[in-house]
C-alpha cells in the first residue's frame, strides 16, 4: 500500500491509528452524503450570489435572519473546545485525554463556518474586503468604534489561536506517524512535524507553550463571544441592550459547546471504534458539565426575561410577549424544554444517566440553542421602537439549504480530520506510563 | 561525536544525566529523547525558558501598535462622528485587547519553534529512531571523554550504547 500508516504491534498504537487506514462503508457514505449537502448549500450560495441577496428571507426591519442566527451558534459551539480543552488542561483534569483533540478540532472547524456568515449575509461577498481596515480612496474606512469590526478581530484572533492550540499537541504524533507512514502521508506528516525528534527540549518547550496558550485562549474565548453578545447590547433595542449578555453568551457558548462536543465524541466512538478509549466516564463527567450549564442557562434566562417583565417598558413588553405567549411562543417553550426539562430529568439523576441519555440530551440542547439564537434575534427585530415598523421574517428555502449545508459541512470536515490524523493524542496517553 | 545510550526507565535516565554532570558534561551537552514527556528530578537537566518574558512583551508591542494604527487612521481617514471625539478608548478598547492577546498568542508560538530548536536544526545531528517505552540519552563529546561517558552510561544501566557522528 504507497499511503498506508503501518501499524506496529503496539496496542495503543494500533487501536488510535486504526481509523486512519481503509475506508468503512458507513463512513464512505457519511462522507459522500456530507459533501452532496455541503455541495448543495454551495450551489445555493451561488444562486444567491447570483441572484442577489433577494432570494433570502430578509426584509425590513428584520434585516439579520437566519445568516446571523448561525453566525452566533457556530461561534457559540466553537468554545466546545479550546475553551473546554483549555480549562481541563488547566485544571490538569486526568480524564481530558480522550477529549481534548476532539474537541479542539470542532473549535476550529465550527469557527471556519460561523466566520463564513458573515459574509454569505453580505449578499455581495465579493466585496468582504470592504470589511478590512484598509485606506482606499473612496473613504470607505470602516469604523474602529463598531462591535462588528470588534467581531472581526476577535475571530481573527481566535481562529489563529485555536489553530495553534490544536496544531501543537500534534506535532509529537505526527512526528511518530511520519516513521511509520509511506507515499503521499509521509510527504504530508514529515511536513507537518517540522522536524520533531522528541528531545526534552521540545516537550519541555512544548509544555510551555501549551501552558500558556491554554491560559490565554481562555482569555480570548470569553471575549469572542462577549463581543458577539455586545452586536447585539450595544444597540439600543428592545431586550438587546442589556449588561447581562455577554455572560449570557459566554454562559450558552459553553452550554452549546459542550453539547457539541458530546454528540461527536458519541459518533465518533461508534464509527472508529474507539470504545475503549471514549468511555462511560468521559460521558458522564461531562454530562454533570452539561447539567450544571443548563441550570445556569436557566438561571440567565429567568433573570432576563423577569427583569424585562418587571420593568414592563412598553417596547420591551411587546418583543417579550411575543416570545413568551405570541407568534415566537413555540419555538420559545421548544428552547426551554430542549434546554432545561429535558437535560434535568436525564442528566440531574445518577441512574438514569449513560452514554445514550447524555447524548440525548446533547442533541436537545443544540436544538435548544439553536433556537435560542433565533429567540434573541428574530423577535426583537421584528418588532423595533416604532410600532409602525413591525414586520416578519420568514425563511427561504435558500436560507434554509445553506442553513443545513452547515452541518453537513462541519461532518465532512471532521471525516477528513479523522482520516488524516489521530483523534486521540497518543504521546499524552503514554505519558503515564513514564511518570 | 555523539553517544547515544538507551534506557528504559527514568530513574537509570536521571543517574546517568547525574553522573555525566558529575563528570563535567553540561546540560547544553546532553539531550534526552522519547516518545512521550519524561519528567526528570527538578534541578537536573533545566532548560532555561524566556518564553512568558518575550509573550508579555509581544502582547505589550501589540497593544501599542494597535492604538497606533486605530489613532493614526482614524485622524487620517476622518469618518462622521456626529460631534463626538474621533479617537476614543472605550470602543476600541476591544480591539486593542484582541491584538494584545494576538501578540502573546503568536510569541508563544514562535518561542516554541526557538526553544525546541526546531529552527536550527542541525543537518550533522542524527536523528534518533525513537521506540515506545525507551528513553534515549545522547551526549556530544570530544574523543578523550569518550571513555568517561560509557562508563556513565553503564554504569546507570545503559541497555545499549551507540558512538555516531565526526569524531571533529
Amino acid at each position: 500500500m504507497d499511503t498506508a500508516v503501518e501499524i506496529r504491534t503496539d496496542p495503543l498504537r494500533s487501536a488510535l491509528w486504526r481509523p486512519l487506514g481503509g475506508i468503512s462503508r458507513t463512513y464512505a457514505l457519511a462522507l459522500v452524503f456530507a459533501f452532496m449537502a455541503g455541495a448543495w448549500g454551495l450551489a445555493c450560495w451561488g444562486y444567491q450570489i447570483v441572484r442577489g441577496i433577494g432570494v433570502a428571507g430578509i426584509r425590513r426591519p428584520t434585516m439579520w435572519g437566519f445568516y446571523l442566527v448561525n453566525f452566533v451558534f457556530w461561534i457559540g459551539i466553537s468554545h466546545a473546545g479550546t475553551l473546554i480543552s483549555a480549562i481541563l488542561r488547566l485544571t490538569d483534569a486526568g480524564w481530558r485525554k480522550p477529549v481534548t483533540r476532539i474537541a479542539e478540532a470542532i473549535t476550529v472547524f465550527a469557527l471556519m463556518i460561523g466566520a463564513m456568515f458573515p459574509i454569505i449575509h453580505l449578499g455581495r461577498p465579493l466585496v468582504f474586503f470592504w470589511l478590512l481596515p484598509y485606506p482606499n480612496s473612496r473613504l470607505l474606512w470602516p469604523n474602529f468604534r463598531s462591535p462588528l469590526l470588534w467581531d472581526l478581530t476577535a475571530i481573527v484572533t481566535y481562529l489563529s489561536g485555536s489553530v495553534i492550540y490544536l496544531y501543537l499537541p500534534l506535532i509529537p504524533d505526527l512526528a511518530e506517524l511520519r516513521q511509520h507512514s509511506t507515499g503521499w502521508r509521509l510527504r504530508l506528516y514529515r511536513l507537518l512535524s517540522i522536524g520533531w525528534t522528541g528531545s526534552d527540549r521540545q516537550w519541555r518547550a512544548l509544555e510551555r507553550a501549551m501552558r500558556r496558550m491554554a491560559g490565554m485562549i481562555l482569555a480570548v474565548a470569553v471575549s469572542v463571544h462577549t463581543v458577539v453578545a455586545w452586536d447585539f447590547a450595544m444597540a439600543v433595542a428592545p431586550m438587546w441592550h442589556s449588561t447581562i449578555f455577554g455572560p449570557y453568551f459566554v454562559a450558552g457558548a459553553i452550554f452549546s459547546g459542550i453539547a457539541a462536543l458530546l454528540v461527536v465524541m458519541a459518533i465518533i466512538r461508534r464509527l472508529l471504534r474507539l470504545e475503549a478509549y471514549v468511555q462511560p466516564v468521559h460521558f458522564d463527567n461531562l454530562g454533570k458539565l452539561l447539567f450544571l450549564m443548563s441550570l445556569l442557562w436557566f438561571y440567565f434566562t429567568v433573570g432576563e426575561n423577569l427583569t424585562t417583565w418587571y420593568g414592563n417598558n412598553p417596547a420591551e413588553m411587546s418583543v417579550f410577549g411575543e416570545r413568551i405567549r405570541g407568534r415566537f411562543a413555540p419555538y420559545f417553550w421548544t428552547m426551554v424544554g430542549c434546554n432545561f426539562v429535558l437535560p434535568f430529568m436525564l442528566l440531574s439523576n445518577r441512574r438514569v444517566r449513560s452514554i445514550r441519555t447524555v447524548t440525548i440530551s446533547a442533541v436537545a440542547v443544540l436544538v435548544g440553542m439553536w433556537l435560542e439564537r433565533y429567540l434573541i434575534i428574530l423577535p426583537t427585530l421584528s418588532h423595533p421602537r416604532l410600532a409602525a415598523a413591525t414586520g416578519f421574517y420568514a425563511p427561504t428555502w435558500v436560507e434554509i439549504s445553506i442553513t443545513a449545508s452547515t452541518f453537513a459541512a462541519m461532518t465532512l470536515f471532521y471525516l477528513i480530520f479523522c482520516k488524516l490524523f489521530p483523534v486521540i493524542a497518543v504521546w499524552e496517553y503514554k505519558h503515564v506510563a513514564h511518570r | 561525536m555523539w553517544l547515544t545510550a538507551e534506557f528504559g526507565d527514568v530513574q537509570s535516565v536521571a543517574a546517568a544525566i547525574g553522573a555525566l554532570k558529575a563528570r563535567g558534561f553540561s546540560a547544553e551537552m546532553i539531550d534526552v529523547f522519547s516518545t512521550e514527556p519524561v519528567e526528570l528530578p527538578e534541578g537536573l537537566l533545566d532548560r532555561p525558558s524566556r518564553m512568558s518574558l518575550v509573550a508579555v512583551s509581544s502582547a505589550a508591542l501589540f497593544c501599542i501598535l494597535a492604538t497606533l494604527f486605530v489613532r493614526y487612521t482614524q485622524a487620517e481617514y476622518r469618518i462622521v462622528t456626529g460631534g463626538m471625539p474621533l479617537f476614543s478608548w472605550w470602543p476600541t478598547s476591544v480591539i486593542f485587547y484582541e491584538f494584545t492577546m494576538f501578540g502573546g498568542i503568536s510569541a508563544t508560538f514562535v518561542m516554541f519553534l526557538v526553544e525546541s530548536g526546531l529552527l536550527k536544526r542541525s543537518r550533522a545531528m542524527p536523528a534518533p529512531v525513537l521506540e515506545a517505552r525507551r528513553i534515549q540519552l545522547r551526549v556530544g563529546c570530544d574523543p578523550e571523554h569518550v571513555s568517561a561517558a560509557i562508563e556513565c552510561f553503564t554504569r546507570a544501566g545503559a541497555v545499549r550504547v551507540e558512538k555516531a557522528g565526526d569524531p571533529s
